[in-house]
């Protein structure tokens, strides 16, 4: 009796892939009505096997259930849409302007807001809006690597040998944390990463990486890069909007369509090697999530 | 398509903002109001109501608290809001209005 009614309750959970409270309330209603619904069988004379089944049945299937409230709670509010959308507008707003990446003051605005949305978001039990400013603080993680690997012979290694395993662990503590919330949450965080890394690589990497002619080349590709990120925007306010869990899906999908097209014309394939493994790095960071979605989906 | 099953889709918010306004009552509650009002008409999956409730509660036309009833179960129990009154008022009125409507349109033609 008990077995069937925990492994309903158990399945409804594993198919709800949303805050965990709300979810745990929920589940909590089913229980609470599965105990009625029980209590009065009995009343009627069925056995508690007979009426625990019976209670189950009822019920319905709870992977409808599971996605019925996840299409209650999954639409974001255009608040929140809007919030989530922010960083990547301000990014884009970056690049729009020569005078915005010169300017310190500018610069720190960004930051602190940036800063500030994080801490503020953290402590209002982490909405869905803050994910997306989130993957804005993994990105030093990742350049700072990028970085050490770029000093002089020797030098650059030894202290990839210590940091890089170290900032991994971060990396990967956050996005398993993430994920454990919802697979496709962790692909919003790292969307912002792949654009990023993907223009990073394009520009070239090693000695060439904050030379005179990369600065050019950031310069040059501007307007791409703006419509990279204004592409972010856009997909993010779709996620969010969006209720069905395979329409999210596709909308998480539509950014490194347009980023690698962006990237593929303004480099004309002209990646060295550490660009691409960079790339690669960033697609399979943001892409994993997705497709572990896409199986459990399955 | 069954024709029973749209109506009962398409009205079982106002349903059930009209039950929660009589009195807070909880989901097994309503699944057992709404059978014994309706004669045992309104037959559904009792699962799918729980989705229906969470949607008024996100529209902010009901909320949900949690209860301990005397022996010791908790159930939650839901409220009608201000706005869920309002928005039940004028459902009622535009659901009388057009019940009306149609019971004189089928009237006409049955004579």
């Amino acid at each position: 009796m008990v077995s069937s009614i925990s492994h309903y309750l158990n399945s409804f959970k594993a198919c709800l892939k949303i805050d965990h409270t709300i979810r745990d309330d929920v589940a909590e209603e089913l229980s609470a009505h599965l105990e009625d619904k029980i209590q009065e069988l009995e009343e009627n004379g069925l056995s508690k096997e007979e009426a625990s089944k019976i209670a189950v049945q009822s019920l319905g299937s709870p992977e409808l259930i599971a996605q019925q409230i996840y299409e209650t709670h999954a639409q974001g509010s255009w608040k929140e849409a809007l919030f989530s959308a922010l960083p990547h507008f301000l990014v884009a707003l970056l690049f729009a302007s020569y005078f915005y990446w010169h300017n310190l003051i500018w610069l720190s605005i960004v930051l602190i807001l940036t800063v500030g949305m994080a801490i503020y978001g953290w402590h209002r039990g982490k909405p869905i809006w803050l994910f997306p400013w989130l993957g804005y603080y993994l990105i030093p993680v990742v350049v700072t690597g990028i970085l050490l690997l770029s000093l002089p012979q020797g030098w650059g290694w030894i202290a990839a040998l210590i940091y890089i395993p170290l900032a991994l662990f971060v990396f990967i503590y956050i996005v398993r944390q993430t994920a454990r919330r919802d697979w496709l949450y962790a692909s919003l965080m790292l969307a912002p990463m792949l654009v990023i890394f993907s223009w990073f690589s394009s520009l070239g990497t090693g000695n060439r990486l904050l030379s005179s002619d990369w600065i050019a080349g950031l310069q040059t590709n501007a307007l791409w890069i703006v419509i990279s990120f204004i592409t972010l925007a856009g997909a993010t306010i779709a996620f969010i909007r969006l209720k069905p869990r395979r329409y999210k899906i596709l909308s998480l999908l539509i950014p490194p369509l347009v980023i690698l097209f962006s990237v593929t014309m303004a480099s004309r394939g002209n990646i060295d090697s550490w660009g691409w493994l960079i790339l690669l790095f960033s697609l399979f960071a943001f892409a994993t999530p997705v497709w572990m979605q896409a199986r459990a989906y399955q | 398509m069954n024709y029973g099953r749209e109506l009962l889709k398409g009205n079982t918010d106002s349903l059930l903002l009209c039950l929660i306004s009589r009195e807070p009552t909880y989901g097994y509650q309503i699944v057992k109001e709404l059978e014994t009002r309706s004669d045992g008409y309104f037959q559904f999956k009792e699962g799918t109501l729980y989705p229906a409730l969470h949607r008024l509660e996100r529209d902010n036309l009901i909320t949900g608290k949690w209860q301990i009833l005397p022996n010791g179960q908790q159930r939650r129990y839901y409220y009608i809001t201000e706005k869920g009154q309002q928005v039940l008022a004028n459902r009622l009125a535009t659901w009388q209005d057009f019940a009306s409507a149609v019971t004189s349109v089928i009237q006409t033609e049955t004579t």
